[in-house]
């Protein structure tokens, strides 16, 4: 038994350390999902990317040959924790080019698509953003329900239908596809293909969906007649489902890092907030419901944190997470609502004071989980959908739905 | 980074749940919490051939001077088991002080008998108030020129009715931290023990002195500063509890994933059913949170001698996961899990003795706020 890090990962956290305060100073980091929304947050994120790039880290997991470092699993795990404690915008590029193209395409993709697309991903280029187009209005948690259609005809396929929640769309150059390309195949399962798709094509039209708190992250996609190169098919046609599964495992062990990562950051303003408000005379702090409260935090905090070791402890000894991903997801989901509405407690009546505000606390952090954590916990799969996996996988017992 | 027990520990692992399941099946579990001493003493001679209660003692005193994180797989499986023994009280509370604070005539006095089996241990420290802290130790301990003299009580000491020696906390002055700790034999007249009556019979006693004379020579550690021993001791044993209550976890978690598999109603195994597979999930995802936050402080404790944040959230963690996995899985039992003849009961009524030893809730939340420099 042993839980700690060499020496190797710790001088990574310190040079990551350093990159963030020189690079973002006192800035107000607007960093996630929600750099995607106004044009000035993306550009300043895509700065990031660029040199994110440069240090070696964007895609530090990667083989050397499509612009990786071959980096270990748990150098990527601290790479991740600390960039997300700091919230250095631009570690994702819109979540799906670092988070599953680059890797999918080293498995599935041909080698025209391997060295087109792979290294303006790792290069942190303006061409190398993706987005990713699954859910449709009726394929939302029954994932497997897509009807966009895309019918082969000479040497392109005809793609009709309609996307939603597709997060940056408007400004990802590609999208990773889902569509059904044989309808009669049966199970729904089958007859699903992955294409890419250029998001210059002519008859695709992007449609932004604003969240309650104003903030364009997601959008609707309508297809009318695009046409779309057969040689952008992905693999074999008809078995996307498979590359889908394989897909959604590559982003499984960086959920807990980053949720950690950013609520061990919020977690430190709320004790500053404690040790610096006075109530009755006396400092927040030694109040013993509030103590009690970032306590218990604490704990929520601290479980997570060996949920993401105990993911990449796993992965680095050649073991491929199932159940343990789903766990990490439905956990950081308990955890970020428990420290947003523990948080707006602590706060009290400045919880919703506008972020931009001058008048807002600790930097709107506070504000801006409690916004963010329902839809946060919605995307990659909802906490009911996460723990029918854990209910069949681990604990074997019949599908509940 | 490894989560892994090293293949030794997985040999001890597997040795100590097939010596448990064999030696201590439920109805032996229930049958002990009705005798008068409260555990087999044929189990515990068996124990001695496997070394267990002299795991941790140096060889030199006649153990097996193994690691603490072996005593840690060893708790796990106990609580599994929930097996009824001083085990605890002696190795946890008593053995581990008499390590780091006896002197070499203390170690070689006690140590052999208690690796020998021979001996059993008790700690008589909460007092009437059921608190832990300094300012509750009333029981004082008097010096006349020769012994010292104790006088008052002692409650919840596990186990007292059947040690030769307790190691009493006392009061030796007036600052709230003048404390000592002795080590008192428990044959004579002086000393008064009553079991107190609990819900899963426990071996907790009331301990009444009355001008117990015990030498200076059985101080343990220095005089008047006692209150470290109980801070060394309390860190330690508290983590070996939560290793205990993890177990205890796993196991009510198991038969309560085996029920749902098995159990049939509107012709499908009811954990077929969304509300109660997700119930499982949830008991599932506590219990593995609180098995790594166990083997986290258990590793710093037996790394860096000290682990007092960690140790506390792990308790407070396994505080919760016990109670809520137990009323969970009684919950998915149904009218079945209400009843005597059915285990989970036998772990529910084992929650609060858990939860309770050397401390509670606020104490531990406590602590984890100073730890987090909320001052």
């Amino acid at each position: 038994m042993d839980f700690k890090f060499g020496e190797k990962e710790e001088s990574l956290r310190e040079e990551v350390r350093e990159f963030a305060k020189r690079e973002l100073g006192s800035r107000v980091v607007i960093s996630g999902l929600e750099e995607e929304s106004s044009d000035d947050d993306w550009a300043f994120s895509m700065l990031m990317s660029k040199k994110l790039a440069q240090k070696g880290w964007l895609t530090m997991a990667w083989p050397k040959e499509y612009g990786g470092q071959g980096a270990s699993y748990f150098e990527q795990h601290v790479y991740i924790d600390e960039a997300s404690y700091w919230g250095i915008p631009g570690t994702t590029m819109g979540v799906s080019g670092i988070g599953w193209v680059g890797q999918s395409l080293m498995l599935f993709g041909n080698e025209e698509q391997k060295s087109k697309y792979i290294p303006l991903i790792a290069a942190g280029e303006p061409d190398g953003v993706w987005c990713t187009a699954y859910s449709e209005p009726n394929a939302g948690s029954d994932f497997a329900n897509i009807q966009t259609r895309a019918v082969k005809s000479g040497d392109v396929y005809i793609l009709n239908g309609q996307k939603i929640w597709t997060s940056c769309a408007h400004r990802a150059r590609w999208c990773w596809l889902a569509v059904r390309t044989d309808p009669s195949a049966g199970k729904k399962q089958k007859g699903i293909s992955l294409m890419i798709l250029d998001m210059t094509s002519p008859g695709i039209t992007i449609k932004p969906i604003y969240n309650y708190a104003g903030l364009h992250i997601f959008n609707e996609l309508f297809f009318d007649n695009v046409r779309v190169p057969a040689i952008n098919l992905v693999g074999k046609e008809n078995e996307g489902w498979y590359y889908l599964m394989q897909s959604l495992a590559f982003e499984r062990h960086s959920i807990a890092p980053q949720f950690y990562g950013n609520a061990r950051r919020i977690l430190e303003y709320l004790i500053e907030y404690a040790r610096t408000t006075r109530y009755k005379g006396k400092v927040l702090a030694t109040d013993p419901i509030i103590r009690h409260k970032l306590a218990e935090s604490a704990i929520h905090l601290e479980t997570l944190k060996m949920f993401g070791y105990e993911i990449t402890w796993k992965m680095s000894k050649g073991i491929i997470p199932v159940y343990e991903a789903a766990r990490n997801k439905a956990y950081c989901d308990f955890v970020i609502e428990r420290l947003a509405t523990t948080g707006t407690e602590i706060i009290g009546i400045y919880s919703q004071v506008d972020i931009k505000s001058r008048w807002v606390k600790i930097m709107g952090s506070i504000t801006r989980l409690y916004m963010m954590f329902p839809g946060l916990s919605i995307a990659g799969g909802t906490d009911e959908v996460q723990k029918n996996i854990i209910g069949q996988f681990k604990l074997g017992l019949p599908r509940a739905y | 980074m490894d989560f892994d027990y090293t293949e030794q520990q997985n040999m001890l692992k597997t040795m100590a749940m097939d010596f448990l399941s064999r030696e201590c099946p439920k109805v032996r579990v229930r049958e002990l919490e009705k005798t008068e001493i409260g555990y087999d003493p044929e189990v515990w001679a068996k124990m001695v051939e496997l070394g267990w209660q002299g795991l941790i003692i140096p060889e030199q005193y006649g153990g097996m001077g193994a690691e603490f994180l072996d005593l840690i797989v060893l708790m796990e499986e106990m609580g599994r088991n929930i097996f009824p023994s001083p085990f605890f009280s002696t190795i946890g509370l008593c053995t581990i002080p008499l390590i780091k604070y006896g002197n070499k005539r203390q170690k070689s006095n006690y140590l052999p008998l208690i690796a020998s089996g021979k001996n059993i241990w008790a700690l008589a420290i909460i007092e009437r108030s059921g608190f832990l802290h300094p300012a509750e130790i009333k029981c004082e301990a008097v010096y006349d020129g020769d012994d010292y003299i104790i006088n008052g009580e002692k409650w919840f000491s596990q186990y007292a009715h059947v040690a030769d020696w307790l190691i009493v906390i006392c009061r030796t002055g007036l600052e709230e931290d003048d404390i000592t700790a002795f080590i008192v034999s428990n044959g004579t007249r002086n000393i008064k023990i009553d079991r107190i009556p609990t819900i899963a019979g426990e071996g907790y006693c009331r301990v009444r002195f009355k001008g117990v004379k015990v030498s200076p020579q059985n101080i343990l550690g220095r005089l008047s500063r006692g209150w470290k021993v109980v801070e060394y001791l309390t860190e330690y044993a508290t983590v070996l509890k939560c290793a205990e209550v993890a177990g205890a976890c796993r196991a009510v978690l198991d038969m309560t994933g085996n029920y749902a598999k098995e159990r049939i109603q509107f012709e499908k195994p009811i954990g077929s059913f969304m509300a109660v597979q997700h119930k499982l999930v949830d008991m599932l995802i506590e219990v593995e949170g609180l098995q790594y936050l166990v083997y986290q402080a258990a590793w710093l404790l037996s790394t860096k001698g000290s682990a007092d944040l960690y140790t506390a959230i792990a308790k407070a963690k396994a505080d919760e996961v016990y109670q809520r996995v137990c009323i969970d899985g009684i919950k998915i039992h149904g009218a079945i899990g209400f009843t005597m003849d059915h285990d989970i009961g036998c772990y529910f009524r084992r929650v609060k003795g858990a939860e309770f030893v050397l401390g509670d809730r606020e104490m531990r939340l406590d602590k984890i706020a100073r730890n987090m420099k909320l001052e």
